[in-house]
């Protein structure tokens, strides 16, 4: 079974790796996000006391307050630039992105045929699905990691002391996290044959996920209201595991959250797989 | 047993509300050639998908070289192998790499994969055009594609459903030829199609199927002589003449039938009747005369009172409103 995946896994990363416009459109808007918003919202520029006409007298309190203020920006974003704290952000919003609308291909090998082939071999159902999952949570790593570098390379500020190990247990968040999502949507592309079906649900979970978790705000800055969605959208949980280990923003318990995300992440594998496998036999 | 290889028994699939095959049972034998003839949404798609294990029969049951459709599948699939309708090959990648991985997904690997590959592509005369990307390949190219994916694994049973589909006549004989080449070394085919040329030109046997049901079995020459010879088509100018034309040819001990303004005789050899014809017409205003020897197209028409191709409209919609109801 391991074989057979492993034949699916680079049949579907071939065909991606050949389709390079494909791989730059779906870096575009996440790269957009970033440097023109993530840039221009300079939060820490705004808090300056450079240029204000002061009396002396004045002038050593105002620093003094704006130090305080920096370093409430910094309690709350975990950075001195929104920019950092954003970019941490969208390296998870990333696999959200890709793992909905991972269920194309599905669709389209059903309607081109494809599946039926597959299922006249004699291959274990189940790799068909795990190939699918497994090839998007690759492709959402490599976008994940270019967006970084790119990041990097525009001023990103890793946290003081940062090693290699910080970086693999950041990708390994993203690989959980990108398996629970993509497991998720793949289902949904090995229930419908219609690929309007998953742009829709794609377009409808995209935005409201992303806004509902601290992606791209900190929770503590959001209405109680919000703060209660926010706190049960793993999208949330995903980003401050990131920030804990790229960045250094304090959280809570990150080896429970950073195991309780392993175990979504299996056991959502793991039913949407038989849930896929019923469906194809159908 | 060993004689059989394709059995199907009381086969039924519903969609729905819809019965796509209703009741279908037929034997095959090792290395014969059988052809399910019949016009699109008849329930041969349907047929062959229950065979190989893509549907599941709503009731009754089918085997391959004994083994269940529907208990030991995967032993089916590893004897079977399946030419769908569709092209499925991956047009962004090469041929050598689409037949590569179907080589493997049969749990070959490395040299053995390449080897089966190669000869894949070779007997389907594609090894020339292997490195090529599928999206430059002409629609015959494709095809043999499509069968060439179906051989790496050597299957002693072989399904090919409306093979030549959208070809031209040229791309039609290749796979002719192929499916002949097949059948001499000893594969058992069963073969869907709408063509009765092709039923005609290459099976042992042909089960004439319609509305889900089979109507007539037997070998092309079986269900022709059925028909009782050749028919003589005779076009008189008016329907008056028609109708003495008619009762002039029933004293001679014709058998005669009218229809408006022609009479339709029933000869067992046109070649021989046709000069006592002659001399009975020759008072009569004859506008045309015309031979019909003994098709699969008139043992449908015969059999169901329509002909192979004139369902197009009424087939596509059946396929429409199953494919929802799936």
């Amino acid at each position: 079974m391991l074989s057979e995946t492993y034949v699916l896994f680079m049949r579907e990363t071939k065909r991606w790796v050949g389709r390079k416009p494909v791989l730059i459109v779906s870096l575009i808007t996440p790269l957009f996000w970033v440097l023109l918003f993530g840039k221009s919202f300079n939060i820490t520029n705004m808090i300056n006391v450079g240029d204000l006409a002061l009396p002396q007298e004045y002038y050593a309190i105002a620093l003094k307050i704006v130090e305080a203020i920096r370093f409430r920006v910094f309690e709350i974003f975990g950075s001195q630039d929104y920019f950092t704290y954003m970019a941490s952000g969208m390296i998870v919003v990333m696999t959200l992105f890709q793992g909905t609308f991972s269920g194309v291909s599905t669709v389209f090998d059903k309607r081109l045929g494809y599946m039926s082939r597959l299922m006249v071999s004699p291959i274990r159902r189940e790799s068909i699905y795990l190939a699918k999952v497994a090839a998007s949570v690759f492709r959402a790593l490599v976008l994940s990691l270019t967006l970084l570098m790119v990041a990097y390379i525009a001023g990103f500020k890793f946290k003081e002391g940062f090693t290699v190990i910080d970086l693999a247990a950041a990708i390994v968040v993203v690989t959980l996290t990108s398996l629970t999502f993509t497991s998720i949507f793949m289902l949904v592309g090995f229930l419908t044959d219609s690929h309007e079906v998953i742009f829709s649900t794609a377009n409808l979970v995209n935005l409201p996920l992303m806004f509902t978790s601290s992606a791209l705000f900190p929770i503590s800055q959001m209405p109680e209201w919000l703060r209660v969605i926010a706190g049960v959208n793993p999208l949330t949980y995903a980003s401050d595991l990131v920030r804990y280990f790229l960045i250094g923003k304090s959280m809570s318990d990150p080896w429970l959250v950073f195991a309780a995300l392993a175990a979504a992440s299996l056991v959502t594998l793991v039913v949407c797989m038989k849930l896929s496998v019923r469906a194809l036999d159908k | 047993m060993a004689e059989t290889s394709i059995e199907a028994v009381k086969l039924v699939k519903q969609f729905g509300p819809l019965t796509a095959v209703k009741g279908v049972s037929f034997k095959v034998k090792k290395g014969e050639l059988y052809a399910l003839l019949g016009p699109n949404g008849a329930g041969k798609t349907t047929t062959v998908k229950m065979l190989t294990t893509l549907l599941k029969p709503t009731s009754g049951e089918a085997y391959i070289e004994g083994y269940s459709v529907l208990r030991d599948t995967i032993k089916v699939r590893r004897i079977i192998g399946l030419i769908p309708q569709d092209l499925t090959a991956d047009d962004e990648m090469s041929g050598w790499e689409n037949v590569l991985i179907q080589a493997k997904l049969y749990g070959y690997k490395g040299r053995e994969a390449e080897e089966r590959a190669r000869r894949s592509l070779e007997i389907v005369d594609l090894w020339g055009a292997a490195r090529r990307k599928v999206s430059t390949y002409s629609g015959g190219m494709r095809r043999r594609l499509e069968i060439a994916m179906s051989l790496v694994h050597d299957p002693q049973v072989l399904f090919l459903d409306e093979p030549t589909l959208g070809l031209d006549v040229q791309g039609r004989r290749a796979i002719w030829d192929l499916v002949r080449e097949f059948k001499k070394n000893g594969i058992t085919i069963m073969l869907t199609t709408h063509y009765m040329e092709e039923a005609e030109a290459l099976s042992d046997r042909v089960a004439i199927i319609d509305m889900g049901e089979i109507k007539a079995e037997g070998t092309p020459e079986d269900l022709k002589s059925k028909l009782g010879g050749d028919k003589v088509y005779i076009e008189a100018l008016t329907p008056e003449e028609a109708a003495e034309a008619f009762s002039e040819l029933g004293q001679r001990g014709f058998n005669v039938k009218l229809e408006n303004s022609t009479v339709i005789v029933k000869v067992s050899n046109a070649a021989t009747s046709l000069p006592e014809i002659a001399r009975v017409l020759s008072e009569r205003r004859v506008k045309a005369v015309n031979i019909v020897r003994p098709n699969l197209e008139e043992v449908f028409l015969e059999l169901t009172g329509r002909r192979l191709r004139e369902e197009a409209f009424d087939s596509f919609r059946f396929r429409v409103l199953s494919h929802k109801i799936r």
